[in-house]
C-alpha cells in the first residue's frame, strides 16, 4: 500500500486522466487556528473521492473553500487545468462546482420546481412548463416518484437530499460536493444515494464525500484522502485498496485519522493533554466498584429536535466515585444522552433513575432535584444568558432556593452576589466584578462560571459535554482536574467528549457512541484506542476484526 | 469599570432622546414642506400640552391610561412575548367596567362600584388573553397572530355588545349606562385630574419591583433574553408565557376601565382610543425600562393633548402626532445600531488591553436589542 505525503502529490498522479478539479497547497487560518495547512485535493471525472477526518480535521474548511464560501490564504484552485478564483458560492456553481450541504437549503413551501430554479439566472416570467419537462426526466432518473409540482415539505429527508442533488445537477454541475450525505438518512435511503451516486460517476461526475464515517466511505469510494489537524496525512489510491482488501484499509485509515499506532494503548504522543500540568490520574477503576450506583439508565430511546431517532435503547450504570467517558463523532446521540440525563429531553420509552429516584420525563427541575447536574457544551446559547450579569447568570438555575429567594418569590440580591463572588474567588473566574455583563468575558471563563455554578449545587451526577471545548490547555486542565476531584469525592461523572486524549485521561471506563446507540464500554485499563477509534468511525457490528 | 458603567446607563438614554429630536426635526421639515410653520406649531404644542394648568390637568389625566397599559405591555414584552392585543383587551376591559360600573352606579357605596369596575375591566382585558395565552404554550401558535387576530375580534364583540344586551335602553346611541359624574373617579385632592394617575403610577412601581426583586420577575427576564437557557434551567416556561400575556391583557384591560371610570362615564359604540401603539412605541423608547416608562408616559401624553390643539389653532391634524410617533420609532431603530457599533468598539478596545479575547457576541434576540441595561 502506497501512502504518499500530502506535499508532492500533485505532481506524482493522474496519469490516466486529467483531473477536472486540482486544489493545490491550500492554506486556511482562523485567528489562532490552522484549518487547513498545504492541503492538495485532485477530483476526477466518473470518481468518488471521499475525504474523511475527525471533526476539526478541517474537512469542511476544505470543502468550503472550494464552494466558495472561504477564500484560501495560500494555494491555488485549478479546474481543468486552468487556475481559476471562487469569489462566492454562486460563482463556483457557474464554474461547475455544486454543493449539498448537511443541513438543507430547500424552502419547504416551495414546490419542487421552485426550489429547483430558486436563484437560477431567470427572465422575468418564469419558464416553468419547460423546466419542468427536464425536471421530470431527472426525477424519474434518481428514482423519486413526487411531481415536480409537489411542496418541498411534503418530501422526507432522503426525497429533499435528492432533490438537493438534482438542484445541483439542474444547472449543470460537474463536481458535485456533498457534507455528510448519510447523517440524515435510514439505511434504506443510504443505499438510494449511494446507487445515486455510482450512477453519476458513470455519467462522468467528480463526487466529493465528506464524511468520518469509514464504512460508508469505502463502499462507494474510489480514493480516499485523510485530513487530521488541518494537514492531509494520507491518500489512498483506488489501486491500493483494491489490492489490500477492506479490513486492513480500514485500519490504515483509523491509524492515520487518530495518528494513533496499532496496538499503542497511550493516546498519541502529540496530544497536548499529555503535557503540561500533569494530572495525577486515581483512575484506577478499583475504588469504583464499591460504590452505590448514582446512575442508572434502562432502555433509554429519545428523539432529537428534528423528531429523528438519536438515543436507542441505552442501558448502563454509574457509581459513586466514576467517571465514564463517552466517546464518539459529534451528532451521534451524546448531546441527546446528556440531555436525558438532566431531564431536559423526554425519551420515548426506557427510564432514568439518579441516586435511586426515578427521574423519567420529570423534567429538569426533577432531575435537578434528585441530584443531576449539566454542564451543556452550547455556553451561550443554552447555558447563559449573554445579556445578563454575571451574577445573573450564576444562580439560573438556582434561583428559587434559599438562600437567593425568600419563599421562592422575593430576590435576596446581596445573597446573590455574594454567592458569584465567592464561585469567582474558588475558581479563578475573570471578570472586573459580579454585575458585569457575560459576554465580556472570556470562553474559558465562561466555562469556568458554568462548571462552577453547577457543582455549588453539589449534584451526584454530572454530566459534561465537551468542557474544555475552546479552551486553552492551562484551563481544559483545570476543569479535566476539577471533574476527576469531584469523582474522588464520591460523584458520578458522565464526560461526553468528542476529544479521545481527555477521555483517556481521567476515565474509569470509556463508552463509544454511534448512530445513536452505546456500542461498547471499555474499562480504562483495557482500552486500544484504534478500537474506540474504529467503533467511533463504524460501529460495534465491523468492530470484530479489532477486538 | 466606574466609567463604563456610567457609559452603558447614559448611551441608552441619550439614544432614545436622539431619537424624539431626529424625528421632531424631520417632522418639522414635512410641515415646512407643506406650507406650514413648524416652529409654530411646535409652540402650539408644547404651550397646549404643558404651558397652562389646564393643559397641564390634561396631560396628567391623559397619563393614567397610557402608564397602565404600558406598564402591562412591559411584562410581556421582557419575556419576549408580543402582546400586540392589547387594544382589543382594553376595549373589553373598558366595556366590563361600563356595564358593571354603571349597573352598580348609586346601589352601592362609590368606592365599592370602583373596586368591582376596576376588578372587571382587569379580568375582561385577562381574559381576553386566555385564548392567545393558551394556544402559544399548548401549539405553539405565534402570539403576534393571534392576539392582532383578537384585536377585530374585541372590536366586533364589543360593538355588538354595546349595541345590543348592554345598551342603555333609555338612549337612542349605543352605549351602556352613564356613571354619574359625581360618582366617578375621585380627583386626587387640590387638583382635577383623577385618581387614575395614582393607580397608573402605582402599577408601573409594582411592575418594576416585580422586575427588580421577584424570582417570576427574574424569570421572565430571562425567558426574554433566552429562551432555551430558561428551558435548560428548567423554568416553567409555559407558565411564565401565560402569566407575562396575562398580567399585560389584565393592565390594558384596567386601563379600559380607569378612561370609563374616570373621563368617558359611559362605554360607546366604535369609540376605540388606540393606546397600543403609542405603548409600543413608548416601552421601546423606555428601554424596556420600568421606571423610564413615566417620564416618557408624560411625554407622550403630552403629545396627545397638545396634538389634539394642533387643527385648531395651526391647522395640523391630529395625526401628526402618530406621524411623530412613527418616526420616533424609526429614528430609534437606526440610534440602536449605531449604539452597538459604539458598545462593541468600546468592548474590542477593553479587551485589547486584557490577556484573554472576550467570547463572541452572540446573536440576541429583538427584545434584547432594547434589553434593560
Amino acid at each position: 500500500m502506497v501512502i504518499r505525503a500530502s506535499a508532492g502529490i500533485a505532481g506524482t498522479l493522474g496519469a490516466q486522466d486529467v483531473p477536472v478539479v486540482q486544489m493545490k497547497e491550500i492554506s486556511k487560518r482562523f485567528g489562532t487556528v490552522q484549518a487547513n495547512s498545504n492541503v492538495s485535493l485532485q477530483l476526477f471525472p466518473g470518481e468518488v473521492h471521499a475525504v474523511l477526518g475527525e471533526n476539526g480535521a478541517g474537512k469542511t474548511t476544505l470543502m468550503n473553500i472550494l464552494s466558495g464560501m472561504y477564500h484560501p490564504d495560500a494555494g491555488t484552485i485549478e479546474i481543468n487545468g486552468a487556475p481559476v478564483t471562487i469569489a462566492s458560492p454562486s460563482d463556483a456553481l457557474e464554474q461547475g462546482i455544486g454543493t449539498v450541504y448537511q443541513h438543507f437549503t430547500l424552502v419547504p413551501n416551495l414546490s419542487v420546481i421552485e426550489n429547483v430554479i430558486l436563484g437560477m439566472k431567470t427572465r422575468f416570467v418564469l419558464d416553468l412548463s419547460g423546466a419542468e419537462r427536464r425536471l421530470l426526466e431527472m426525477l424519474g432518473d434518481f428514482g423519486l416518484t413526487a411531481s415536480p409540482r409537489t411542496e418541498v415539505r411534503h418530501l422526507s429527508l432522503g426525497e429533499r437530499q435528492r432533490v438537493e442533488i438534482i438542484k445541483v445537477l439542474f444547472r449543470g454541475s460537474r463536481v458535485l460536493l456533498l457534507d455528510e450525505p448519510t447523517s440524515v438518512l435510514t439505511p434504506v435511503e443510504v443505499e438510494g444515494l449511494f446507487k445515486i451516486l455510482l450512477r453519476l460517476k458513470a455519467e462522468g461526475v467528480a463526487v466529493v464525500l465528506i464524511t468520518h464515517k469509514l464504512e460508508e466511505a469505502l463502499e462507494v469510494s474510489d480514493r480516499v484522502s485523510i485530513l487530521r489537524q488541518g494537514r492531509k496525512v494520507g491518500e489512498l489510491l483506488p489501486d491500493d485498496i483494491a489490492a489490500s482488501g477492506r479490513a486492513a484499509t480500514k485500519k490504515l485509515i483509523v491509524e492515520l485519522m487518530f495518528g494513533g499506532t496499532a496496538g499503542g494503548e497511550q493516546p498519541n504522543a502529540d496530544s497536548q493533554h499529555q503535557s503540561a500540568d500533569g494530572i495525577q490520574t486515581t483512575a484506577t477503576g478499583d475504588a469504583a466498584d464499591s460504590g452505590r450506583t448514582l446512575l442508572e439508565l434502562r432502555g433509554v430511546t429519545a428523539l432529537d429536535s428534528r423528531g429523528a431517532k438519536a438515543v436507542r435503547d441505552i442501558s448502563l450504570q454509574l457509581k459513586a466515585g466514576e467517571i465514564l467517558g463517552i466517546a464518539g463523532v459529534d451528532g451521534n446521540g451524546q448531546k441527546e444522552l446528556g440531555e436525558v440525563i438532566a431531564g431536559q429531553r423526554h425519551v420515548t420509552s426506557g427510564s432514568v433513575s439518579i441516586a435511586g429516584q426515578e427521574i423519567t420525563n420529570k423534567g429538569v427541575s426533577a432531575a435537578a432535584k434528585a441530584g443531576a447536574g449539566y454542564v451543556t457544551d452550547d455556553r451561550l446559547g443554552e447555558g447563559a444568558v449573554p445579556g445578563a450579569s454575571v451574577a445573573e447568570n450564576a444562580v439560573l438555575k438556582t434561583i428559587s432556593r434559599r438562600p437567593f429567594s425568600k419563599g421562592g418569590f422575593w430576590l435576596d440580591r446581596p445573597a446573590i452576589e455574594a454567592h458569584a463572588q465567592s464561585l469567582i474567588d474558588e475558581f479563578n473566574v475573570k471578570t472586573p466584578d459580579t454585575s458585569t455583563r457575560l459576554t465580556l468575558l472570556s470562553g474559558g471563563n465562561i466555562q469556568k462560571l458554568l462548571l462552577a455554578r453547577e457543582l455549588a449545587t453539589d449534584p451526584q451526577v454530572l454530566v459534561c459535554n465537551k468542557p474544555t471545548n475552546g479552551l486553552d490547555l492551562k484551563t481544559a486542565q483545570f476543569v479535566l482536574q476539577t471533574l476527576r476531584s469531584q469523582a474522588d469525592q464520591g460523584k458520578a461523572v458522565v464526560l461526553i467528549s468528542s476529544e479521545l486524549e481527555e477521555i483517556l485521561e481521567i476515565s474509569d471506563r470509556v463508552g463509544v457512541m454511534y448512530n445513536g446507540e452505546l456500542v461498547a464500554i471499555f474499562p480504562r485499563a483495557e482500552v486500544k484506542i484504534e478500537t474506540i477509534g474504529h467503533l467511533m468511525l463504524s460501529g460495534r457490528d465491523r468492530a470484530e476484526a479489532f477486538a | 469599570m466606574n466609567r463604563s458603567v456610567t457609559r452603558e446607563r447614559i448611551v441608552p438614554i441619550a439614544s432614545s432622546l436622539a431619537a424624539i429630536v431626529a424625528a421632531f426635526l424631520v417632522g418639522g421639515i414635512f410641515l415646512e414642506l407643506r406650507g406650514k410653520d413648524a416652529l409654530n406649531a411646535y409652540q402650539i404644542l408644547f404651550q397646549r400640552g404643558l404651558g397652562n394648568s389646564d393643559g397641564l390637568t390634561e396631560t396628567l389625566k391623559q397619563m393614567a391610561p397610557v402608564l397602565i397599559v404600558s406598564g402591562g405591555l412591559l411584562i410581556a414584552l421582557k419575556a419576549g412575548i408580543w402582546n400586540i392585543g392589547v387594544d382589543g383587551q382594553f376595549l373589553i376591559g373598558a366595556l366590563m367596567a361600563g356595564a358593571v360600573g354603571a349597573n352598580l352606579a348609586g346601589d352601592v357605596p362609590q368606592a365599592v362600584m370602583i373596586i368591582c369596575g376596576a376588578v372587571a375591566g382587569f379580568a375582561g382585558g385577562l381574559a381576553w388573553a386566555i385564548v392567545p395565552a393558551a394556544l402559544a404554550v399548548r401549539f405553539g401558535l405565534n402570539e403576534i397572530i393571534t392576539t392582532l387576530m383578537m384585536n377585530y375580534v374585541a372590536v366586533n364583540v364589543t360593538s355588538w355588545l354595546v349595541k345590543g344586551p348592554f345598551k342603555d335602553p333609555d338612549r337612542v346611541a349605543p352605549e351602556t349606562k352613564q356613571i354619574p359624574y359625581e360618582l366617578r373617579l375621585p380627583f386626587i385632592p387640590g387638583t382635577e385630574v383623577h385618581i387614575g394617575l395614582i393607580i397608573g403610577l402605582v402599577v408601573v412601581v409594582l411592575v418594576a419591583i416585580l422586575f427588580r426583586s421577584t424570582v417570576p420577575g427574574y424569570m421572565l427576564t430571562v425567558l426574554g433574553r433566552n429562551k432555551r437557557a430558561a428551558i435548560h434551567a428548567g423554568m416553567p416556561v409555559g407558565l411564565l408565557t401565560v402569566l407575562a400575556l396575562l398580567l399585560s391583557g389584565g393592565f390594558a384591560g384596567l386601563a379600559g376601565a380607569n378612561d370609563v371610570m374616570g373621563v368617558q362615564g359611559v362605554f360607546k359604540a366604535n369609540w376605540d382610543p388606540g393606546y397600543g401603539f403609542t405603548a409600543f412605541a413608548l416601552v421601546y423608547l423606555a428601554r424596556l425600562n420600568s421606571l423610564a416608562i413615566i417620564p416618557f408616559a408624560f411625554f407622550f401624553s403630552f403629545l396627545l393633548i397638545g396634538g389634539a390643539s394642533m387643527p385648531r389653532r395651526a391647522d395640523v391634524p391630529t395625526y401628526y402626532i402618530q406621524i411623530l410617533e412613527g418616526l420616533m420609532l424609526i429614528f430609534f431603530a437606526c440610534s440602536v445600531y449605531f449604539e452597538r457599533r459604539l458598545m462593541a468598539a468600546w468592548n474590542r478596545r477593553r479587551s485589547e488591553g486584557s490577556e484573554e479575547h472576550a467570547a463572541p457576541a452572540p446573536i440576541e434576540s429583538p427584545a434584547v436589542v432594547v434589553g434593560e441595561v
